[in-house]
């Protein structure tokens, strides 16, 4: 383990009208790792993800990234401190191509694109990372779900980040789509990249997770490796408990 | 090499094609001396050009402004005004024309940017009227009568002519620079980013685009254009009133876009040199057979096409047979492969240099 984390969390609350959606959450995110965040849903997940973002200030609580407080940035200087992330439901450039969706995120970012032929030579190099070469002339809308999401991630890595937050990038894939894209996961991992996902299947999330933060009714429950939280029992009281009982 | 030669042969086609379009365009003055025509070729050029000042707005950034007309004849009204006052050149003024639209734009409409969608269109239409009742209660704009520029004898520095043919010219060179900007900002940044806030504000913020940031830019360029029609207007017609200002004319410049194909740069031209002529047809055929029968016609026109055509006639070409006819047959147009494999390379070789 690295001494520092590159990711530090501490009290985040964020309320809406008395609605307390998410409450005292404090976590970290070591460098050069995989953290994983569930919980059912309206747990606070995606509250929790957009205030790290930027796109809610938190009510509470600060958020550190390399130990400098990123708590009152905003979304768009994120890409500038090599910050990536997806969105869960894809918002994709629709009347775009697949090429010129990535092409536009390459103008962008701590080390944006000078000309059109850098943009388009890095554009290139990322779709042939992510798999989505064959389908760059493709417009974006076109595509279906498993390709969007793709897509997404392709958008994110075109800023060059150091850190990918990825907000359920496999929600709504079969199977083989699902082991191809925890395999991609795998890879932009390898590259360098940290990352922090919110993820439903369990499978993605133990095949791939060094750490995991599990999120209900807006609190932190558990935190630890991905058997050490599958095996707290207040962890399977509220979310895994369920499925046993079924079985 | 294979792919230098086909790419080669696809340019020069292209530009034949453009020269031929454009040879046609200068010989027309030539060939047609009647003055209602060129007259109704004047109109479509100042007109396709701010609708090609709307497109940056409209069209790529998707802020719907209902209120070009006001920038232009804030344009208008700062070259007569300076010229009949101070007497300076009309040339130079048309510079401080951009200018003071462009500060307009910036500075006094930059809280509105706040709003969106169908908000930011009310707040252009309002911010239009005010400025038009503003103009109007004014005694140093000339009230409701207007100002006008000195006659007098041709003169290129004056830009004043008694021939409406110096102005053709004029007009096709203006809306063909302004083709080229927008084509160039087209395909930089600031036209990524444009286009990126179209689509969606959250996903421009999520790859680092301040979307405020890039809509003052949008709406500074679109009111830069508006401001200098303003002042071929003001030269042209040598005589403006408030009544350039009214909503009627904002919408006008909208339509060419919108039936042409908002989303392409070349969809203003196409609409422009297809709606306007139409109009004017209309107009002097039928308007004495039953007077508002040319506004019907056109209305069910333009109904059709936003029908069934919501993409506009480019959006309709661009799927056609027609076109694929024309990019195999006779442009001899390569595949995307192989135009992109080009791009790379050229970039590889300038690299070396």
């Amino acid at each position: 383990m690295e001494d520092k984390p590159i990711i530090e969390v501490t009290g985040l609350t964020k309320r809406f009208k008395g609605l307390t959606a998410v409450n005292d959450v404090s976590f970290t995110v070591r460098k050069g790792g995989i953290t994983g965040m569930i919980g059912p849903n309206g747990a606070g997940k995606s509250t929790t993800f957009n205030m790290i973002c930027g796109y809610y200030p938190p009510t509470e609580g600060k958020i550190f990234y390399n130990g400098e407080d990123i708590t009152n940035k905003r979304a768009y200087e994120y890409t500038n401190m090599k910050i990536a992330r997806t969105f869960q439901i894809m918002k994709p450039l629709k009347n775009l191509t697949v090429l010129d969706n990535v092409i536009a995120s390459c103008y962008f970012g701590h080390s944006a694109a000078k000309n059109r032929h850098e943009a388009m030579e890095r554009a290139i190099e990322v779709l042939k990372f992510t798999g989505l070469y064959e389908k760059r002339h493709v417009l974006s809308k076109e595509m279906g779900t498993p390709d969007q999401k793709r897509l997404e991630m392709a958008r994110a890595l075109a800023t060059k980040p150091e850190v990918l937050f990825l907000d359920e990038n496999m929600a709504g894939l079969n199977p083989t789509e699902t082991a191809e894209a925890i395999a991609l996961i795998r890879k932009i991992n390898e590259s360098g990249v940290t990352i922090l996902l919110i993820e439903h299947i369990m499978q993605a999330v133990v095949s791939l997770c060094e750490k995991v933060i599990v999120l209900h009714h807006g609190e932190k429950i558990a935190e630890g490796t991905p058997e050490e939280v599958m095996n707290d029992p207040y962890v399977m009281e509220v979310y895994l408990g369920k499925k046993e009982e079924q079985q | 090499m294979d792919i230098k030669k086909a790419v080669g042969v696809y340019h020069r086609n292209l530009l034949i094609a453009i020269g031929a379009l454009l040879a046609v365009f200068i010989a027309i003055p030539m060939i047609v001396k009647t003055p209602y025509i060129i007259n109704i070729f004047v109109l479509v050029f100042y007109i396709s050009t701010m609708s090609m000042a709307w497109n940056i707005l409209g069209g790529m950034t998707g802020q719907n402004s209902l209120g070009l007309a006001a920038y232009m004849g804030i344009g208008a009204y700062t070259v007569c005004l300076v010229v009949t006052k101070l007497n300076w050149n009309p040339w130079a003024v048309s510079i401080l024309a951009m200018l003071v639209t462009a500060f307009i734009a910036g500075v006094i409409f930059f809280p509105c940017f706040i709003l969106q969608g169908p908000y930011f269109t009310l707040v252009s239409i309002a911010f239009a009227e005010s400025m038009r009742q503003f103009i109007i209660n004014s005694e140093f704009f000339g009230r409701a009568s207007g100002v006008g520029l000195p006659f007098g004898p041709d003169s290129f520095l004056q830009f004043r002519f008694t021939s409406k043919v110096p102005y053709y010219y004029a007009g096709l060179i203006m809306m063909i620079a302004v083709y080229a900007i927008m084509k160039k900002i087209d395909n930089t940044k600031i036209g990524y980013a444009l286009k990126t806030i179209r689509e969606d504000e959250d996903a421009a913020a999520a790859i680092g685009i301040n979307p405020t940031k890039y809509k003052v830019i949008a709406v500074v360029i679109s009111a830069m254009v508006a401001g200098f029609v303003g002042f071929f207007y003001a030269s042209y017609i040598r005589y403006i009133d408030p009544d350039l200002m009214v909503q009627a004319k904002s919408t006008e410049f909208v339509l060419p876009a919108v039936v042409g194909g908002a989303a392409f740069v070349e969809g203003p031209l196409v609409g422009g040199l297809i709606m306007i002529p139409l109009s004017e047809f209309l107009r002097a055929n039928y308007a004495r057979v039953l007077p508002g029968i040319n506004m019907i016609m056109y209305a069910i026109v333009l109904l059709v096409v936003i029908r069934f055509r919501p993409s506009g006639i480019l959006g309709w070409y661009m799927e056609s047979k027609f076109k694929k006819f024309i990019d195999e047959k006779i442009l001899k147009k390569p595949s995307l492969d192989v135009l992109e494999q080009y791009e790379l390379m050229n970039y590889g070789s300038r690299k070396e240099a």
